[in-house]
Formats: structure tokens, C-alpha cells, sequence
């Protein structure tokens, strides 16, 4: 399907060397992952998921990699492809906050240098200037509105210094 | 009695959508909302932070949401990125102890403390509470405009934390609108995303999201679509500028905020409503609007 992101293309001929019960154990750590191994692969949550027809592997699938313990499921597509929607999540059958532990796992893949250009330079732009998208005064004045409200900057530096966020991998600098 | 709200406006709205401000200050103005400036505020980080660092995302909407508890408001945003930021923070930090623990180290180097008492509520929920007034306030009937509405997932989902609507048939902002006489019509995918979270790793995907909701809203006989987010609405009113179906035949919709809608609805100041603002064009719609 789509080539823009994700090694992992396709399980056919692939063959993985090791069920690591220690990575189902980490993705259970995440925010929401509590339930992870709830999983039966019912798909109700790729029957709703609005790229599911879209990517090289959907989410059920990477509910069963993460339940094998298949790191290479920070290679696939879903990872980045998720939009976020909370689709899955609000109709698991069991309960299984999907959408958060895929966040997680963007976090993991992050870590890993695995990730889509362009969080590379949000990440840069939020640190430097306290905000993704920079104001636009156009027609302000005719709308009545007043100047366009300052965000802070120093404090947002000051907490991501102190939560190391750019330092989440080694190499990384300021 | 007059609600106070510190308003979050986040960044997106201030980059894109000054429309979007200056007709959700008009509607609150007519309503007695009182709007109070967020001094100090960060930007949400949205999902693009929660996607990267999640240690870094609940830091940052822990800061604006302690810094409002600190002068004892609660927050309104009229932005669905901001309101899923702050409302999803609350609730981590609300369920996690040790999450709480962290993020409350980190801010008491900044002297605040999430205690977590702040109300976070979106701008169309503070507006449902008042639907009473809103339907006594309408001078210019509707009638006749066919709305396809798009809720936005943030809005509703997931909705133990959204706290809003029914997630699988969300009908309160559906109600405000069709307060005005217009229709809140069905269409097959009215829940699904609006692709543009997307726009970040694949503009490609994002796009092929967007052209399926705009052929879903046509099917349905919409005259426009109407959001209440600023990154739905950039699909609705930026990419799809130019899109055409596989006929070539054009995909663009007249794409307003419900704060428009239910401004000229109102009979609010049309410059403050900046309709100039919307880039698809609105002919199709500026006679039921009343524009000509």
C-alpha cells in the first residue's frame, strides 16, 4: 500500500527469530497497556480504523505482535499511520486503551530514531519557540481582536530540560 | 448568570483561523460568557508532543492547567488539540499517582502544583449549557441549509475522558446548530477522522482520508461542513482547496465554524463572524447566510 513509512511491508516469507515476553511486558507498562494481553483478535478495532485499507499492517495486527513480543512491530506502518482517532479504543471489546499504547510505542519507535521527518522538526521548533504553529496578525484589527497572546517560552524550556526531551536518544542534542 | 473562563486558545487558531477567534468572542459577548485572557499559557503540544515524549506532553498541559488553578479559573478552548490535551493530562494525572508524583516535581521548580480542581471544558459544551438562551437570541432563521457536521474525534473520543457525548451518536452540537432552522443532515462517515492529524507523517494519506469525507458529505446533499476544530477545519478550508473526485469534478464544500453558523444565526456583527476569512469560496451558501 502506501511506501511513506515502515520497513516491516508485509508478514509473508517473514520469519521472526524471537517471542521477547520482556517487550510484551514493557508495552504493558505503557499508559493504557494494563489490559494488552486482553487481546482476542476479534479486528473490531481495524473494522473501524480509517487507515486500515490504507497501511501494510493494521492495528489487530499489531495487537498480536505486541501480545508475541515482536519488536519489529516498531517498524510497521500503523505505528505512524494511526491518526489518533480513539475509533479502536472506544470500541474494544475488551477494554483495551488501543490508541494510548500506540502513542506509546510511537514513543519507543522515537527513541529508536524511527520517526517521520516531521516530528523531528516540531520537536525542535516546540522547544525553541513554545509552540507548533507560529501566529499570523492577518486582519486582527478588522476582526476586533486584540494583538495575538504571547505563549511562554522560558518556563516550557526550563520543564523540557528537566523531562529530557531533547535528549530522548543518544546523540541527540539541543 | 455570567460563566468566567480563562480561554485556551493554543496556537493553531492564532496561525490560521482568526475567524474562528473573533466569531467564538462574538457568540460568547452576546451570551454573557466572560472570557478572561490565559496569562502565561504554553502551547498543548497536541498529539504531535504525546506521540514523541509523553513525560514531556503531561508536563506541559500539567503547567497550564496548574497555572489556571493557580488564579482559581477554570479553562474553556474552542480548539478540539487543546481540549483532548488538557482533558486526556487531567486524567492521567487524575488515575496515575506516580505520573502526578512527576509532573508536580517538575512544576515546583516553576512554584505551581497540579491539584487537580480545574474544570476543562470545550467551548461547544459551554455553549450546549445555554442552548435555552441561544434559541431565544436567533433573529435570522436558516432554514433550508443543509450542515454536514463534524464533530472532530477529540470532541467525543475516547469518552471517558472527552466527557461530552454519545461517542457512537453524538448529537449536542447537531441540536445548537439546528436551533438555527438548518438541517444537521446523516452522512455514512460523519465519525470519522478528518485525516489531518496525519498531515505530519503523511500528507498523502491524510489527503486520501479527506477526499473520502468530502464524496460522504456530498452523497449526503450537504451545502457545507461545519467544524468546531482548527485542525479539522485546515482540511476542510486549506487541503482541500482544489480537490476534485476521480471525475474531476470538484470536492470542495463551503466550510464554517459552528461559531459562524450560530453568529449570523444570531444576528451578530458580520465583520466580527469574518466570513472575508473562510477560502473556500461561500457563494453557494451566502444567500441562506444572508450575505449578499
Amino acid at each position: 500500500m502506501t511506501e511513506t513509512w515502515g520497513q516491516l511491508k508485509s508478514f509473508e516469507g517473514k520469519e521472526f527469530s524471537t517471542l521477547d515476553k520482556n517487550f510484551t511486558r514493557e508495552a504493558s507498562k505503557l499508559i493504557g497497556g494494563q489490559d494488552l494481553t486482553a487481546c482476542f483478535q476479534c479486528a473490531k478495532c481495524s473494522a473501524g480504523c480509517p487507515v486500515s485499507d490504507k497501511v501494510n499492517v493494521q492495528v489487530h495486527e499489531l495487537m498480536r505482535m505486541l501480545v508475541f513480543g515482536l519488536k519489529e512491530v516498531l517498524d510497521t506502518d500503523m505505528v505512524w499511520l494511526c491518526t489518533t482517532c480513539y475509533t479502536c479504543q472506544e470500541r474494544c471489546p475488551q477494554g483495551i486503551d488501543i490508541t494510548d499504547i500506540i502513542f506509546g510505542l510511537k514513543n519507543m519507535a522515537f527513541k529508536e530514531g524511527k520517526t517521520p521527518q516531521g516530528y523531528i522538526v516540531s520537536r525542535k521548533g516546540l522547544y525553541d519557540t513554545g509552540k507548533l504553529y507560529e501566529p499570523t496578525d492577518w486582519e486582527r484589527e478588522d476582526l476586533g481582536l486584540g494583538d495575538v497572546p504571547e505563549l511562554d517560552v522560558e518556563d516550557t524550556q526550563k520543564m523540557f530540560k528537566d523531562t529530557g526531551l531533547m535528549k530522548l536518544k543518544e546523540g541527540d542534542e539541543e | 448568570m455570567t460563566q468566567s473562563y480563562e480561554v485556551f486558545l493554543g496556537c493553531s487558531i492564532p496561525n490560521r483561523f482568526n475567524n474562528y477567534e473573533s466569531s467564538m468572542r462574538a457568540v460568547a459577548e452576546a451570551l454573557d460568557i466572560e472570557l478572561l485572557d490565559f496569562d502565561g499559557a504554553s502551547c498543548c503540544g497536541t498529539v504531535v508532543l504525546k506521540s514523541i515524549d509523553e513525560t514531556s506532553w503531561l508536563a506541559l498541559s500539567g503547567r497550564n492547567i496548574a497555572l489556571a488553578g493557580s488564579r482559581g479559573h477554570d479553562i474553556v478552548t474552542p480548539c478540539n488539540g487543546c481540549f483532548s490535551s488538557l482533558k486526556d493530562v487531567d486524567h492521567v494525572l487524575h488515575s496515575h499517582e506516580e505520573h502526578r508524583r512527576q509532573v508536580n516535581a517538575t512544576l515546583k521548580k516553576l512554584g505551581l502544583e497540579f491539584s487537580g480542581d480545574v474544570k476543562i471544558r470545550h467551548f461547544v459544551e459551554v455553549l450546549y449549557d445555554l442552548k435555552d438562551q441561544i434559541e431565544d437570541k436567533i433573529v435570522h432563521r436558516l432554514d433550508g441549509l443543509k450542515i454536514a457536521f463534524h464533530p472532530g474525534c477529540h470532541l467525543i473520543r475516547p469518552s471517558p475522558v472527552a466527557e461530552f457525548d454519545d461517542p457512537e451518536l453524538p448529537r449536542k452540537v447537531d441540536e445548537l446548530l439546528e436551533l438555527t432552522g438548518a438541517q444537521s443532515v446523516p452522512w455514512g462517515l460523519k465519525l470519522r477522522c478528518c485525516g489531518s492529524p496525519l498531515l505530519i507523517s503523511s500528507e498523502e494519506v491524510a489527503t486520501s482520508i479527506l477526499k473520502e469525507k468530502m464524496e460522504s458529505a456530498r452523497e449526503a446533499g450537504a451545502d457545507c461542513v461545519v467544524t468546531n476544530c482548527p485542525a479539522c477545519h485546515t482540511q476542510f478550508d486549506v487541503q482541500v482547496l482544489g480537490m476534485k473526485d476521480d471525475e474531476g469534478v470538484s470536492l470542495e464544500l463551503p466550510a464554517l465554524f459552528v461559531t459562524q453558523i450560530l453568529g449570523v444565526a444570531m444576528g451578530l456583527d458580520r465583520e466580527r463572524l469574518g466570513f472575508d476569512l473562510n477560502r473556500v469560496s461561500l457563494a453557494p451558501v451566502a444567500e441562506k447566510l444572508g450575505l449578499q
